[in-house]
């Protein structure tokens, strides 16, 4: 387990990924940013992360569709949804898949870094249940 | 409605001429009984004007009866076209709230990329490096303002279900007084409470009520500004429903204004200072709930919004 969460940014915008990877990564995180949910399931295969933010309305594969991939690949990974164009609806299909938060862009990066913090602890704190499970 | 004289829209009612047919029926059957009595026929006489008496009663009933059905339809047919309006511009407001959202983001994370740089070249005590902080928090402050915006253009564009149950209409009124009093006392605004003592438990959403009357409250706070009262008044109607009535004595509404005023994005509130939802979202929550919302005014007099809401039924009002 790494002490600083590894964050995968998944959003279409490319000047949104990448200032928003910059923001992150001065603020002590380690990011990648990919612009689409094919090349996010792409990108777990060869490296691991905690924390993805995911956008919902992509080009091909869908935020949802991409957060319900993501989720069959590595159930463990929180996955913060992050987007211009949300509703009610939208929110209770993303925590019936399995996303950890739902936030509205604009956003500020210290809302978004509190969000990370969060969603990297409950990740990490089930990681230790299950091991002292395991281990017992 | 409250307030004498005040009331802005007059729908339905008798025109000239259905008025004036019971006369001219009565008028008609009273001559022929003159005719008959002077012909010696007193008996056909009598009954001529008791059948004229008849006639024009029941006529003038009959008159009334279709007037009022008039009435409700016009009521019903204005709902219709306003809950219409609202869902084609709700769609709209939606769309292009998200589509603002978007690029809002961008400016935002470039804003505060640009204020990680400046901080990196140092140099703080230059009067060049201020201004550009300065500029750079002020790009932020506004678009927290477009973000205000545009979440209340979702807010307003929201399908939201409500969540039924038994509310206090009285204790949540007398709640939300408390909370604009700070505002009422530094401009010496009286709030005046009529709350019927026995009124019933009225079952809806909590949570939309008290946001429709918070925006009424303040609505009338902003329309006295100092100086005035509001009264807040609770009320068992017909029709199994009450009615909770926010009168002020602020600057009233002029009559080409109060037909907008449901309107989203109609405001008259200074640049800045208002988006003109906090009436529509009102109007839409009301018609959620199965309620009505309606207002009166008089321009320098005040004005008086009443919301009626149904005491105990989910899917609306049965037309009165």
């Amino acid at each position: 387990m790494s002490a600083k969460p590894r964050v995968l940014i998944v959003d279409d915008e490319e000047r949104f990924r990448t200032t928003m990877a910059k923001l992150l990564t001065v603020n002590g995180l380690e990011v990648t940013a990919v612009g689409s949910g094919k090349a996010a399931l792409e990108e777990l295969k060869s490296k691991a992360y905690d924390v993805i933010t995911l956008d919902i309305r992509m080009p091909g594969m869908s935020g949802l569709e991409a957060l319900a991939e993501i989720k069959k690949v590595n159930p463990a990974i929180e996955v913060i949804i992050l987007t211009g164009h949300a509703s009610v609806d939208t929110a209770v299909e993303i925590m019936k898949l399995g996303g950890y938060e739902y936030l509205l862009k604009p956003t500020t990066t210290e809302e978004l870094m509190n969000k990370i913090d969060a969603a990297f602890e409950r990740k990490m704190t089930r990681e230790q249940k299950t091991r002292k499970g395991n281990g017992s | 409605m409250p307030g004498k004289g005040r009331i802005y829209r007059v729908r339905g009612g008798m025109n000239f001429k259905q008025s004036i047919l019971p006369h001219i029926t009565s008028i008609l059957i009273c001559l022929c009984a003159v005719i008959l009595a002077f012909t010696g026929n007193l008996s056909f006489g009598v009954a001529g004007i008791f059948l004229a008496a008849l006639a024009f009663v029941t006529t003038r009933k009959l008159l009334q009866k279709l007037a009022a059905a008039n009435e409700q339809a016009c009521f019903l047919d204005e709902k219709l076209v306003q809950s219409q309006k609202l869902a084609s511009i709700g769609e709209l407001s939606a769309g292009i709230g998200h589509e603002i959202n978007n690029p809002l983001a961008i400016i935002s994370q470039e804003t505060e990329w640009m204020q990680h740089v400046v901080k990196r070249i140092g140099g703080r005590n230059s009067k060049e490096v201020a201004e550009l902080q300065d500029s750079l928090k002020e790009v932020l402050h506004q678009v927290d303002r477009c973000r205000e915006i545009t979440q209340n253009l979702l807010d307003f564009a929201r399908r939201k279900e409500p969540v039924y149950q038994e509310v206090n209409v009285n204790k949540l009124i007398d709640d939300l007084s408390r909370l604009v009093k700070k505002e009422t006392i530094q401009y010496r605004i009286e709030i005046r409470k009529d709350f019927q003592r026995d009124l019933p438990l009225v079952h809806t959403d909590a949570p939309s009520l008290r946001q429709v009357v918070l925006n009424l409250l303040t609505n009338a706070t902003h329309a006295i500004e100092k100086d005035g009262r509001i009264r807040i008044a609770t009320q068992r109607s017909g029709n199994g429903s009450v009615d909770i009535i926010v009168e002020d004595t602020g600057c009233g509404i002029p009559k080409d204004h109060l037909i907008k005023i449901f309107d989203p994005f109609f405001t008259t509130k200074p640049e800045g200072k208002g988006t003109g939802l906090g009436l529509s979202i009102c109007h839409g929550i009301v018609d959620k709930l199965g309620g009505r919302i309606s207002v009166s005014s008089e321009v320098g007099k005040g004005s008086t919004f009443v919301v009626t809401l149904p005491i105990n039924q989910q899917k609306g009002m049965s037309p009165s």
